[in-house]
């Protein structure tokens, strides 16, 4: 791994700092800033993906759902038996003491990270032979079969939901909880980007950029790209599922299409997201994430009725003025901001050809 | 790097500063009004039952606020609602609960449309102790979660078509009938169907056919050919309002005879309006009809609400938007016996609430659901290309008698 440069860990220190004074500082906007850390890992995991290796996956929300669904299962399942809480649209109610739901939902997040890992492995061993629209179609359809089967499970509250454990009411604190998932899912963007940022400095990266670049070459150079590109998606897959068993909780009740396999809204926003920053960019993710939350929660409710309207617009604007992301923008403006050398006699030459 | 590292910086601290100066804190009362919130589906696939919903409150606000508004400790109070749209989307009408209680400060709640959304609401408004008044969450699961704060001022989904199985075997001369069935698959239809299945049971009626239908409902001619294959004796469907106009456009257009349609949101799909004579004879659960004898002093009859809001809006109101303005008298009456605006005197003067309102006698359960107020079954029925809602059952209330077998297509003009 590179050794971090003391300007940005200066810049990582205050981010951090900032990002444990949030929910303090903006007490009121607690779960907006959970939703924010929480697009950012999908942002930045669909970056792995589609802008490194360039498979543009729609398939992330599959782990996503998975995740939450797992997570919830687990949290009831430990100590009471699931097929009752969800009987019936979940009439019976059972309550979980402060200790079994701490520990239920630490043990179905560790099952939520997992499995969708294996399932990435499996799935990915069979599809991942794809390439292009062929994949992207694919992995389509598995976010919307998932959906469609997820309603048709009873033990898992079919068509009716599932309501996932209330927090535990000895908490008195109405604070607590917006607390805990907060620094739980900035606990999570941290080991997000943690891990990305390694990624970036290995070997790892620039296999996948190989396999966006070129994959036939790839494969000539003796890179078996099949391997790399299924350990690629499980890392996503990995994080994916957590978020998702962070968002179940915090939500509070769990819709097989509107809220688990959600590929209508978080599936398509994450692609977004990372377009809109730049894909292929470490930064890019994260700042495509936070501009569009903002637009989102700020703009959104000011025009009540027309906001999917500004979405398509907004995607428009994206793709005709700033394919290439933010950064991608950015760099192209400065190209020696990011540590590209110009010879600017060769420019001016090329310039004057022309 | 350096560069865009402060670029970077420069972002955040912008937000920071946006956020500070935007956590300036709202009052749940801010002088002469009392600021309830909602989380409304404008778009999505409830956005019609969503603007039923809306208009209901709307249409109560002004009518409240225009006959002296609310009493509290001797001075007048005026209703306001804030709004966001919910996008019909379960996490989003968390969020945005969660948005209306945190930013917005607001301290008493209306309820959003559809129980899926309002079980995504309840935690929220349970966990800060806000009491939440809603007209158009049924689903049974709501009421047996001890939630404390959740008053709904509707009867229970299961409610909704039980009374149909009955009236079937009823005609059937008291023996179980064949039922085929096919619901949405989302919160309040299978709940619903949770319904027809006691139902059932109790009569010892069979079920032959049980289908889902996908929440994007548009197409169910897998179901329909099924049932001209077996031919029940009653077919039940329900989606929303979808669910209702694709079952008579199917209906009509492959000709299914059945001798009983037992469907739900007739009226806010505007089936008689919008299918006339192919709707003839659906049969239809509904929480209010305007024709029912209740009275209050705002609306004063169903009949003279109907026609006010006729006037309003331009369309005769579905019983969504009738209950949606319920829930507003009974928030009205709680803030007027509490005489205090602190939310747990509001919301014990919820509990104890008795009133009786245009759209019918509210009294709530130990689990927050509306106990005082049967559901009533209502027919379309045609004169000519004329179509009309009357209601058969309770009895009570029948304007017209309940007619069976439905006519064969054939033997249909």
């Amino acid at each position: 791994m590179e050794k971090v440069k003391q300007k940005d860990l200066i810049l990582y220190s205050g981010l951090i700092i900032l990002g444990l004074a949030a929910p303090y500082l903006f007490s009121a906007f607690k779960v907006q800033l959970t939703y924010l850390c929480v697009l950012i890992v999908l942002a930045m995991t669909w970056n792995l993906q589609g802008g490194e290796m360039g498979y543009n996956t729609f398939g992330n929300i599959l782990f996503y759902g998975l995740g939450m669904y797992l997570t919830a299962s687990v949290q009831v399942g430990m100590f009471f038996p699931l097929a009752e809480w969800t009987e019936s649209g979940g009439e019976k109610t059972f309550v979980h003491t402060t200790a079994q739901y701490f520990q239920g939902i630490g043990v179905g997040l560790l099952v939520a990270a997992i499995i969708p890992t294996i399932i990435a492995g499996a799935i990915g061993y069979a599809i991942l032979g794809l390439r292009g629209h062929y994949f992207a179609i694919c992995t389509l359809g598995l976010g919307i079969a998932a959906g469609e089967i997820a309603g048709g499970i009873e033990i898992i509250g079919a068509g009716q939901g599932f309501t996932t454990p209330p927090f535990p009411a000895e908490i008195v604190d109405a604070e607590a909880r917006g607390k805990f998932f907060y620094f739980l899912s900035f606990a999570l963007l941290i080991g997000t980007f943690v891990f990305v940022r390694y990624i970036y400095s290995s070997r790892f990266r620039l296999i996948l950029n190989a396999i966006r670049d070129n994959e036939d070459k790839a494969e000539a150079m003796g890179i078996q790209t099949m391997k790399y590109k299924i350990v690629g998606w499980m890392c996503s897959a990995f994080f994916c599922g957590l978020a998702g068993g962070i968002m179940g909780g915090l939500i509070g009740y769990i819709d097989s299409t509107d809220v688990a396999f959600d590929g209508r809204e978080m599936g398509v926003f994450m692609v977004l997201m990372a377009i809109l920053g730049g894909k292929g960019t470490l930064w890019g993710p994260v700042i495509g994430a936070t501009l569009f939350h903002f637009f989102k929660e700020g703009l959104w409710t000011l025009i009540l009725g027309w906001q999917y309207v500004a979405l398509g617009v907004l995607i428009v604007v994206i793709v005709v003025y700033f394919p290439e992301g933010l950064m991608g923008w950015l760099r192209e403006k400065y190209p020696e901001r990011f540590g590209e050398v110009i010879d600017e006699k060769d420019r001016k030459a090329q310039v004057e050809l022309k | 790097m350096n560069k865009i590292a402060k670029l970077f910086v420069t972002f955040i601290s912008a937000i920071t500063l946006a956020l500070v100066s935007f956590t300036s804190s709202f009052a749940k009362v801010e002088g002469e009004y009392i600021v309830l919130g909602s989380a409304i589906s404008l778009t999505g696939k409830y956005s019609s039952n969503g603007v039923h919903t809306q208009n209901g409150y709307n249409m109560a606000v002004e009518r409240i606020n225009k006959m002296g508004g609310v009493e509290v400790q001797g001075k007048k109070y005026k209703f306001e609602i804030i709004y966001y749209d919910d996008e019909s989307n379960p996490k989003r009408a968390a969020q945005l609960a969660e948005r209306l209680i945190k930013q917005d400060g607001v301290h008493y709640m209306l309820g959003p449309y559809s129980s899926g959304l309002t079980k995504a609401i309840a935690p929220v408004t349970e966990k800060y102790k806000i009491p939440m008044v809603e007209a158009n969450g049924a689903s049974r699961s709501l009421f047996t979660k001890g939630y404390k704060y959740l008053f709904a001022v509707l009867s229970p989904a299961n409610q909704y078509l039980e009374v149909a199985i009955d009236l079937a075997v009823e005609k059937n001369g008291g023996k179980g009938v064949k039922i085929a069935q096919a619901f949405e698959q989302d919160a309040f239809s299978q709940d619903v169907r949770l319904g027809i299945l006691d139902a059932a049971k109790r009569t010892g009626s069979e079920i032959i056919i049980d289908d889902k239908l996908p929440k994007e409902l548009n197409d169910m001619a897998a179901t329909l050919a099924k049932v001209k294959a077996v031919k029940p004796d009653v077919l039940v469907v329900s989606g929303h309002t979808k669910g209702a106009l694709t079952a008579i456009r199917q209906i009509s257009e492959m000709k299914v005879d059945v001798p009983m349609l037992a469907m739900t949101h007739c009226d806010a799909a505007k089936l008689s309006k919008q299918h006339g004579k192919k709707s003839e004879f659906a049969l239809c659960a509904s929480q209010w009809h305007k024709n029912l004898s209740y009275k209050d002093k705002f609306f004063g009859s169903g009949k003279k609400y109907a026609k006010d809001f006729q006037k309003e809006f331009g369309y005769d109101p579905p019983y969504q938007s009738a209950e949606s303005s319920a829930a507003l008298l009974v928030f009205k009456d709680a803030f007027e016996r509490a005489n205090s605006f602190d939310r747990d005197a509001v919301r014990d003067a919820l509990v104890d609430t008795e009133m009786q309102t245009f759209y019918g006698n509210i009294k709530f359960g130990p689990g927050g659901q509306n106990v005082a107020k049967p559901m009533i079954l209502f027919q379309v029925r045609c004169k000519g290309d004329d179509c009309e809602n009357r209601v058969v059952a309770p009895t009570k209330w029948a304007s017209d008698k309940f007619y069976h077998p439905i006519p064969k297509w054939s033997e249909r003009s």
